[in-house]
């Protein structure tokens, strides 16, 4: 019988632990796809994860951007969680988000990748409201 | 595929009477494939009395190690097959960034916790780390996922013909999860014990019990049915008994256990609590139960 999908554990457990947390946190996966959000990134995006699945760029970039400073989007690939599970490298940037009301707000992302003993299995990535400002219309 | 229990106790070896009839020898069941090669998982205190059962003659066998607690490999140096000289040992573990699995395990065969050091031990050993992919032992498919525990820790699942042993012992898919309602990929080891002919899988607490050991790595007794119910085994055997509960207090959890089973649509049959000594011989799904 073929093995049943199963997630890596490192993304199990990353999943559990960001679920406890009421800090905005994104999840992918070792592609570079979006595999989870947790209930406050939810909150700020204005669309619980469970509403949404999984999506792709085209999809996530069309539903909340984010945009640079001159309100440009900024490319899926040039995300800091992105970059992060790409590069297995550390990120971090600021910008904007749309979520699903239209609201922009500014935020400040960390993100770094989840590196095992057997390779990258994923990055996360953790949102802040930005120092200078919440949000705006 | 027969399936034997050397040791189903977790945490610390609890001999005597008030444990007689579940054991007090800690992690070990032994396999014998369909072409009669053996392997043993896990090399609890258990593993001492499966060496002195085999037959003093030549041989091969494979110790499957799921993580390196004390109570998954004190056994090791009182395995009689260890002292022969004409028996290799293969001991396939998890890889960990820190040491190689041959210098983890030395810590514990070596001074001042053993007499004798690795390199000592009569028997042609060797150490390897479980590969990613699915590999072959004899005519088994086996196969090595890290699941939910303190400290790299893995699951087994173990395919002969139409036979399948999925083996967690140390396991917590609970752990900040609602396992009634994650989707079966986001859950720990369900990609092992999914569909199983047999899951012999961790219960080491009571429910009430659990709140006081949320993190250690062991599922409460109905965390670890509701992870039965979601992968589905034809037959589950709940291991890793805690040292604190006696043979009486275990048949109340036995009872326990398949009242709740029972009250989730099961068969009352197919769960029940394992008791050193036991034989299960796997016959496709169900399995089919023998003496113990």
């Amino acid at each position: 019988m073929p093995a049943a999908s199963q997630k890596p554990l490192e993304l199990i457990l990353a999943r559990n632990l960001m679920s406890a947390l009421s800090t905005p946190a994104f999840l992918v996966d070792e592609g570079g796809l979006l595999v989870f959000y947790n209930e406050a990134a939810g909150l700020l995006l204005g669309k619980p994860w469970e509403e949404l699945g999984t999506v792709g760029a085209a999809e996530w970039g069309a539903l909340f951007g984010p945009f640079d400073a001159d309100g440009e989007p900024i490319p899926y690939d040039e995300l800091p969680l992105v970059v992060a599970v790409r590069n297995d490298r550390p990120a971090h940037g600021d910008f904007e988000i749309r979520s699903t009301d239209g609201i922009r707000h500014q935020v400040e992302v960390s993100a770094f990748p989840i590196q095992t003993a057997h390779g990258s299995r994923g990055a996360i990535a953790v949102f802040w409201p930005a120092a200078s400002n919440g949000s705006h219309g | 595929m027969k399936v034997k229990l050397w040791g189903t106790r977790g945490s610390i070896p609890s001999p005597g009477p008030e444990t007689i009839r579940y054991g007090g020898n800690t992690s070990c069941v032994g396999v014998t494939l369909s072409d009669g090669s053996l392997l043993a998982l896990d090399a609890g205190t258990g593993i001492r009395n499966l060496g002195l059962a085999l037959p003093d003659e030549p041989t091969r066998l494979h110790i499957l190690l799921t993580h390196l607690h004390l109570d998954h490999i004190q056994g090791l140096v009182f395995f009689a097959p260890c002292f022969r000289p004409q028996t290799e040992i293969v001991i396939w573990g998890p890889a960990s960034p820190e040491a190689s699995l041959r210098d983890r395990i030395a810590r514990y065969i070596s001074a001042p916790l053993s007499p004798i050091e690795v390199r000592e031990l009569p028997c042609d050993v060797s150490f390897r780390h479980t590969p990613q992919a699915e590999w072959e032992i004899g005519p088994a498919r086996i196969r090595a996922a890290s699941v939910s525990h303190r400290g790299p820790t893995l699951g087994y699942r173990i395919d002969d013909g139409e036979d399948s042993l999925a083996y967690i012992p140390d396991h917590e898919p609970a752990l900040g999860a609602d396992l009634d309602r994650l989707e079966d990929e986001w859950i720990s080891g369900f990609g092992l014990a999914h569909n199983a002919s047999l899951l012999i899988h961790d219960g080491q607490y009571a429910d009430e019990e659990y709140p006081n050991h949320l993190g250690w790595g062991h599922s409460s007794l109905s965390h670890a049915l509701c992870f039965a119910r979601r992968t589905s085994p034809g037959r589950t055997v709940l291991f890793h008994h805690d040292p604190m509960h006696s043979d009486e207090r275990l048949d109340r959890l036995g009872e326990e256990a398949r009242e709740l089973w029972v009250a989730r649509g099961g068969d009352a049959d197919s769960i029940e609590l394992g008791r050193e000594g036991a034989e299960l011989e796997l016959r496709g799904a169900p399995t089919a139960a023998m003496a113990g």
